[in-house]
């Protein structure tokens, strides 16, 4: 009796996870798209817009103008923008992780906001 | 803010996505609906000590392992130098967290991924400890006799040192200091080992000793039991189903049932400061701690760490008297409370992986590029790992949120059908067990749903 109690609670976890899965899969983004961000920072704290987003596998790229001279690091895809205050600055990656990807003014650690990869 | 403060369960950046709104509802009807599936399948059937019998499998090929010094002395080998990388990187190395051994020793290998692996396969902390493995080796040189008796203290010294390390994780600001967190190594190394001098290597282990009672207590939901006999050999090992250890008689106290909570409520701690909801506490403290100067952060954090713990007991304590009231049966609250605190251990220990997943994945993966130059100095011992790139293939977005759901669900599952059999034992009749669990089932969706309203809320630079 308990055994085939535990059975259909087996089952019925098991179809919960089959599901879940197969309802995550059903709605992952194939991204794959070209994307240009362009992000202004100001004052080496500030930068607008503070939340860019791309999806996974997009082609990315983003350009930084800054009115201060110094390095805007995005965490994650460690890539390391050395700005000079007036000029913009570019890079093309492939979003290959989904997250959200802290943007710092490298020399203060000031949190300037995420890139997030859904 | 300060820099400290977007520094996430010790060190580290956060990579993680929110769960997506859709995957969060799906997650929580499963909660709910297989909740109601349990319940009403397994309607109370045995009572007494039968209701917590499980099924379990003799293994007797691994009584030689079991009674082999080997994984002791491999373990605290392991444990021992894990200690002095934790200490000398700690002193001697990089300032920054992230380029720090010290860190990833402490916050990733030992305090989120040794919690979740003892789960999975047993307690590691006890082949681990290093203070144990340091005790044996001075006590075989020159031996030790215990000068004092412990005073029947229960497990309150331990309580007080996992809330002091979670509080140096959490509420310090400084966990992402390398050098606070190898003295604090340090200090909690003389105490411990001065602590089995005077009063007894096991006595304090088992009752001072943080570490040993939490993965005790971890090492509980694990798959394997061994049967001692009085002189400590083990008789017989046994393969057992996850969770189930947790039904096993353990001594009953308000110290204990203290230590449980504060692991359930020290984790939904951790994952609530990066939500904005505690963003708001926060703010809305500003007047008080801003005063404060570096102390205000430290306050506000402890405070906000001892309301959440407190309200957890509270809550806790109000649904187990609702437990009793409805098995309608004369017992004592002390070991009825204790006996059901063990089986919300699974809840705690789910979310546990589900919150530290990418973290124990993800970031572990930047000690390799460490080891070229551990202490910052220069050096190339390893100039091909320089480069490493952390690999993202186990924590793309949807393998996290899959893996977080599952887990919690999984988790909710066992701590359910464990409490509703703990009830069978504790209560007369099995329609009497039946009825107590409807509180007890309240307790856990609600435990369930804060867990994965974490998972699921923004995330803040708070976190």
């Amino acid at each position: 009796m308990t055994r085939s109690r535990t059975a259909i609670v087996v089952v019925l976890v098991a179809l919960f996870v089959v599901v879940g899965g197969v309802l995550i899969y059903a709605n992952q983004s194939h991204g794959g798209q070209n994307v240009t961000i362009n992000l202004t920072v100001t004052g080496a704290s500030k930068m607008t817009p503070d939340n860019p987003s791309a999806h996974l596998n997009d082609e990315v790229t983003i350009n930084i103008k800054s009115d201060t001279t110094g390095e805007v690091h995005l965490h994650g895809y460690d890539i390391p923008f050395d700005c000079t205050a007036g000029q913009v600055t570019s890079y093309t990656f492939k979003a290959d992780k989904s997250g959200q990807f802290e943007i710092e003014w490298e020399s203060t650690s000031t949190h300037l906001g995420f890139l997030v990869v859904s | 803010m300060a820099p400290a403060a977007i520094f996430l369960h010790g060190f580290g950046p956060r990579y993680d996505l929110p769960i997506a709104e859709w995957l969060y509802l799906y997650g929580a009807g499963g909660v709910v609906a297989l909740s109601f599936v349990l319940v009403v399948v397994f309607g109370g059937d045995k009572v007494g000590t039968k209701a917590i019998e499980y099924p379990r499998r003799a293994v007797p090929s691994l009584i030689g392992f079991a009674n082999s010094p080997w994984p002791r002395v491999v373990g605290g080998i392991v444990g021992v130098l894990s200690l002095a990388v934790v200490v000398v990187a700690g002193f001697f190395g990089s300032t920054r967290p992230e380029l720090n051994p010290a860190e990833y020793f402490t916050w990733i290998f030992f305090w989120a991924a040794t919690v979740i692996l003892s789960g999975i396969v047993g307690n590691l902390w006890y082949l681990l400890n290093p203070w144990a493995a340091l005790f044996d080796v001075i006590s075989r040189a020159a031996p030790v006799r215990a000068a004092r008796k412990l005073p029947d203290v229960g497990v309150w010294p331990a309580t007080f040192f996992y809330l002091a390390f979670v509080c140096l994780e959490l509420t310090s600001g400084m966990a992402n200091r390398p050098w606070i967190v190898a003295i604090a190594a340090v200090v909690y190394s003389l105490v411990t080992l001065a602590g089995m001098a005077v009063f007894g290597r096991d006595e304090w282990l088992e009752h001072c000793e943080a570490f040993t009672v939490l993965f005790g207590i971890i090492g509980r939901f694990a798959p394997w039991e061994v049967e001692r006999d009085a002189s400590g050999r083990a008789t017989m090992v046994y393969l057992r189903p996850w969770g189930v250890g947790l039904l096993q008689p353990y001594p009953a106290g308000w110290d204990r049932v203290v230590f449980v909570i504060l692991m359930l409520s020290s984790l939904a701690f951790d994952g609530i400061l990066a939500t904005p909801a505690w963003q708001d506490f926060d703010i809305a403290l500003e007047p008080i701690w801003l005063p404060m100067g570096s102390l205000g952060f430290f306050f506000v954090r402890t405070l906000g760490l001892l309301l959440l713990s407190v309200s957890f007991l509270l809550v806790f304590v109000a649904i187990m008297q609702l437990v009793i009231y409805f098995g309608s049966r004369k017992v004592e609250l002390k070991t009825t409370v204790t006996a059901f605190a063990l089986t919300l251990v699974p809840i705690a220990l789910v979310y546990n992986a589900a919150h530290n997943y990418s973290y124990v994945l993800v970031q572990s993966q930047n000690i390799l590029p460490l080891l070229n130059d551990p202490l910052g100095r220069g050096w190339h011992l390893f100039p091909s790992l320089a480069g490493f790139q952390p690999s993202f293939a186990l924590a793309q977005a949807a393998t996290v949120w899959y893996a977080q759901v599952i887990l919690i669900v999984l988790g909710h599952v066992i701590a359910v059908y464990l409490s509703h059999l703990r009830a069978g034992e504790r209560f007369r009749t099995a329609q009497r067990a039946l009825l107590s669990q409807y509180p007890m089932l309240v307790l856990m969706i609600g435990y369930t749903m804060v867990s994965l309203s974490i998972l699921a809320a923004p995330t803040t630079t708070g976190g």
